[in-house]
């Protein structure tokens, strides 16, 4: 089997989002897809999938033109696609997720579920699929939900299936296992297409590679005919630059100092938590998330209250002390949801540099602002951090994601402030953004920021922590110094929970 | 691609027309129920809201807009910092009341006792919504709530006080005693039309300058578009919160203190309450979808359709019943469609200054 998109031309209104574009996917292929964001990745597939029907061009099934007029047109022609979001109902079981809305009942409007499960799991073993049919999707973990994504997919007959970012949320383990089951579709005959940021998954799973830029089509060719380095290259479009990691003397001052802190009643069990970060230092805190990285931030930030223990910034103990006296007294905090947390984002580009120091007399007299003043301001950001948006006064929703980003860190850096807490600041934008920001990290490192940087990434942890502590059930464990095994001894305290308690006591 | 585009362009004017053509549609079909002329009925529709002799009907439809657009600038001002005060009418009465009550104290000053009464009215309404604002920071009442439910002690309260204490027993109703003409609001020369109207303006004016001008509008639009932004920004919520309710309430006051010394120069139970003025001004600044450059021309759509229903009653002869109802239909195609316009052009950011 064989799907063609041909001559594709999507417009909005004034932009020209994918621009005359063919391509083919073959079955029996991992196919990546991969491009910065806003180059059209999406854009693309929501033609495949039927949810755009604004398009000119063709769809060829096997050399015949097919129409459908939606998504669930799409899925009976064997079409369908996991998103990012899932779309599941936490209060069902897994195997009534997995037949809501194609119930196959009989004549009488009576399901027949021992009939539906045996085949669910005929299906899970032809795909070697470990899954509990009856457990309640509440208590799945992300990549248990996602495989119940998948199997709704795998119900309806699927024969084409479209990932949008899977591993996005998965740990280094769970990607493993993942992949696995990929491989099995393949031998299956499926056409599967991955929309993806991450090289190196590209690298290791994908058979083909097509890679979008701008809503052109750069390259689409075997994985074998390309390397990693062209990949990269083509998705920017230019050479990525090398990261300047200058040596930045750690000065011996404690910016941040946590004292046997106990963050909730969640954790209970676990250890309080001592650390610290001195000044020129990036300390990195791995872990998958929600093993209580969350409750630390907001601990330090004064958004949560402790149980117990003490915050010291700058040697003063802030552990009472409000958000607002924290962030005026400097520290800066570029969180991972930008579009909740970082950023009002249907609020002006220019409504969104200021925050706390609107009062500076550089930006307001009295009661009025400087609106001269701030989109000055906000204009210096955009061109120091090339952030791309069409003008000042339109809403941050126009931009995609990685200027969004961008514009947050821009904001919360510009401060230049002692203290800086990071949160995954790469999750979710494409190539040349991720290495932008991490060298605006870097840099601002070498000027002796404190930096604490959360991250699920080991790549962004190995790249730019000087050392790092792993957080699993609200524990956190001795300091791992970047040395040759830096990456390995992350991964292994990361991925096993008994492993790690051995080494809190030892 | 061509015919397209030009469809595109024409697209809003298609739905305009077309919500137009479905108005007159059920317009007529009610009218026809109701065994009314129609011609007469559009005549007196159209003559009692936009004009009368010397145009008097035009200046009692310019009352009711200061007073509806008052009230569109009282919600708006909460809504667009996320915070969701529809005790409007509470806050209006009270205001009210204490405008009227201090009207009688200070009856003998003239501009100046005027000026005193408003601020009363003004403090009064700033109160009441402040004290929604306090069950929803302290006690967890959400805000919808809260201030929905103290629109009832507001009405029931002010309804004991002119009852009883303050009634004015000669004239028969529960009301206050007359106020002294000395601190009525001057009327326009030659006109029936009060200078409440030009009052509303300067809060308008003034609003327009806070939204976009101030330290407190910059803050409290971002606070209305992400909250969990702001709080971890560092600014302060608390503060942001309560100056901005104490401003819809004020503004408040301020209304329900120029339909005392402008319209009614007393207060009467209800006066403020029957003729829905806080919801009709809540329905206005969604209408324009909270941007407070057009709240006049809402102000004006909501008070000609209600002078020109009244009208229609009079002169045509329509049962009060279907008037009411004509006058809920046009505003329903009006919201639904100019409603659903309005959205999608703000969706490519908004475009207020």
């Amino acid at each position: 089997m064989k799907i063609s998109l041909r001559d594709i031309t999507i417009d909005y209104d004034n932009l020209r989002a994918i621009d005359d574009l063919s391509l083919e996917f073959h079955e029996g292929e991992i196919h990546a897809l991969v491009g910065e964001n806003g180059a059209g990745k999406s854009s693309l597939m929501s033609v495949l999938y039927g949810l755009n029907l604004n398009y000119s061009g063709k769809i060829l099934f096997n050399d015949k033109e097919i129409f459908w007029s939606s998504p669930k047109d799409a899925i009976q022609h064997g079409i369908g696609m996991v998103h990012q979001h899932f779309m599941l109902i936490d209060e069902l079981s897994v195997l009534e997720n997995i037949i809501l809305g194609y119930e196959l009942d009989d004549a009488l409007g009576f399901i027949n579920f021992a009939k539906i499960q045996t085949e669910i799991k005929a299906l899970l073993k032809l795909y070697d699929i470990n899954m509990n049919l009856s457990e309640l999707v509440t208590n799945l973990s992300v990549a248990q939900k996602q495989m119940v994504e998948i199997i709704k997919l795998l119900y309806r007959n699927a024969k084409v299936l479209i990932l949008d970012e899977p591993t996005a949320v998965l740990t280094p383990n769970e990607t493993e296992i993942f992949f696995k089951t990929l491989r099995n579709f393949r031998l299956e005959k499926k056409i599967i297409i991955l929309i993806t940021h991450k090289i190196d998954e590209v690298m290791s799973i994908s058979d083909h590679v097509s890679i979008l830029r701008n809503g052109k089509l750069i390259n689409s060719s075997k994985l074998k005919q390309t390397t990693k380095k062209k990949i990269e290259e083509q998705i920017v479009g230019k050479k990525l630059p090398k990261l300047n990691v200058r040596r930045v003397i750690i000065e011996e001052q404690k910016i941040l100092e946590v004292n046997s802190l106990r963050l909730s009643t969640r954790f209970s069990h676990s250890q309080p938590i001592d650390l610290f970060i001195k000044q020129g230092e990036i300390l990195g805190i791995a872990g998958v998330s929600g093993n209580g990285q969350n409750e630390l931030i907001e601990s330090i930030l004064g958004v949560r209250k402790v149980l117990s223990g003490s915050i010291e910034y700058l040697q003063e103990d802030i552990t009472h002390k409000s958000t607002r006296y924290r962030r005026i007294k400097g520290i800066s905090f570029i969180p991972q949801d930008r579009r909740k947390d970082g950023l009002a984002i249907k609020s002006k580009v220019w409504e969104n540099v200021i925050t706390i120091n609107l009062s500076d007399q550089k930006f307001s007299i009295g009661p009025f602002v400087k609106k001269k003043s701030i989109k000055n301001y906000a204009n210096q950001l955009i061109n120091e951090y090339s952030i791309k948006v069409d003008n000042l006064n339109s809403s941050v929703l126009t931009m995609s994601g990685g200027n969004m980003q961008k514009l947050v860190v821009a904001r919360e850096l510009s401060n230049n402030f002692p203290l800086i807490i990071i949160e995954n600041p790469t999750w979710g934008i494409d190539v040349g953004s991720i290495a932008f920001i991490h060298q605006k990290i870097l840099d601002i490192k070498a000027k002796g920021a404190a930096i604490l940087l959360v991250s699920n990434e080991l790549d962004e942890i190995e790249v730019l922590a000087d050392s790092a502590v792993v957080m699993y059930e609200g524990n956190i464990s001795k300091r791992i110094t970047k040395d040759i095994k830096f990456r390995e001894n992350i991964a292994s305290k990361m991925l096993s929970g008994v492993h790690f308690t051995e080494n809190i006591n030892g | 691609m061509k015919s397209k585009e030009i469809l595109k362009i024409l697209h809003p004017t298609i739905e305009i027309f077309y919500a137009f053509f479905s108005i007159f549609i059920l317009i007529f079909l009610l009218l026809y129920l109701s065994d009314a002329n129609f011609s007469l009925a559009f005549k007196g529709f159209v003559n009692s809201s936009i004009g009368g002799r010397n145009n008097a009907y035009l200046f009692s439809t310019f009352s009711k807009m200061a007073l509806i657009s008052g009230m569109a600038i009282a919600a708006l001002v909460a809504f667009r910092g996320g915070l969701f005060n529809i005790g409007g009418e509470g806050q209006l009465v009270v205001g009210g009341f204490a405008c009227a009550f201090t009207g009688l104290l200070v009856s003998d000053f003239g501009f100046i006792g005027i000026l005193i009464s408003i601020v009363s009215g003004m403090l009064a309404g700033a109160t009441w919504a402040l004290l929604s604002g306090f069950l929803t920071v302290y006690m967890g009442v959400p805000l919808l709530v809260g201030s929905l439910l103290l629109n009832y002690p507001a009405r029931f309260i002010t309804s004991y006080l002119v009852s009883h204490p303050f009634r004015d027993v000669q004239s028969g109703l529960p009301q206050t005693f007359l106020l002294s003409k000395n601190i009525w609001l001057p009327y326009f020369p030659n006109t029936r039309l009060d200078l409440g109207i030009l009052i509303i303006f300067f809060v308008y004016v003034i609003c327009l300058i806070i939204f976009y001008n101030t330290k407190h509008g910059y803050h409290s639009k971002n606070m209305g578009h992400s909250l969990s932004y702001v709080k971890l920004s560092g600014l302060p919520t608390k503060k942001i919160v309560f100056n901005t309710l104490a401003l819809s309430g004020a503004i408040a006051g301020i209304v329900g203190s120029i339909a005392v010394l402008g319209i009614h120069h007393r207060f009467t139970d209800g006066m403020l309450v029957q003729p829905l003025y806080a919801w009709t001004g809540i329905i206005a600044a969604l209408l324009v979808n909270l941007n407070l450059w057009f709240v006049p021309l809402a102000g004006f759509f909501f008070a000609a359709i209600y002078t020109g229903a009244a009208g229609m009653e009079r002169i045509a002869q329509v049962p009060k019943e279907i008037a009411t109802v004509i006058q809920a239909v046009i505003i329903l195609f009006v919201v639904g469609k100019l409603g659903s316009l309005t959205n999608l052009s703000s969706s490519k950011g908004d475009k207020d200054d």
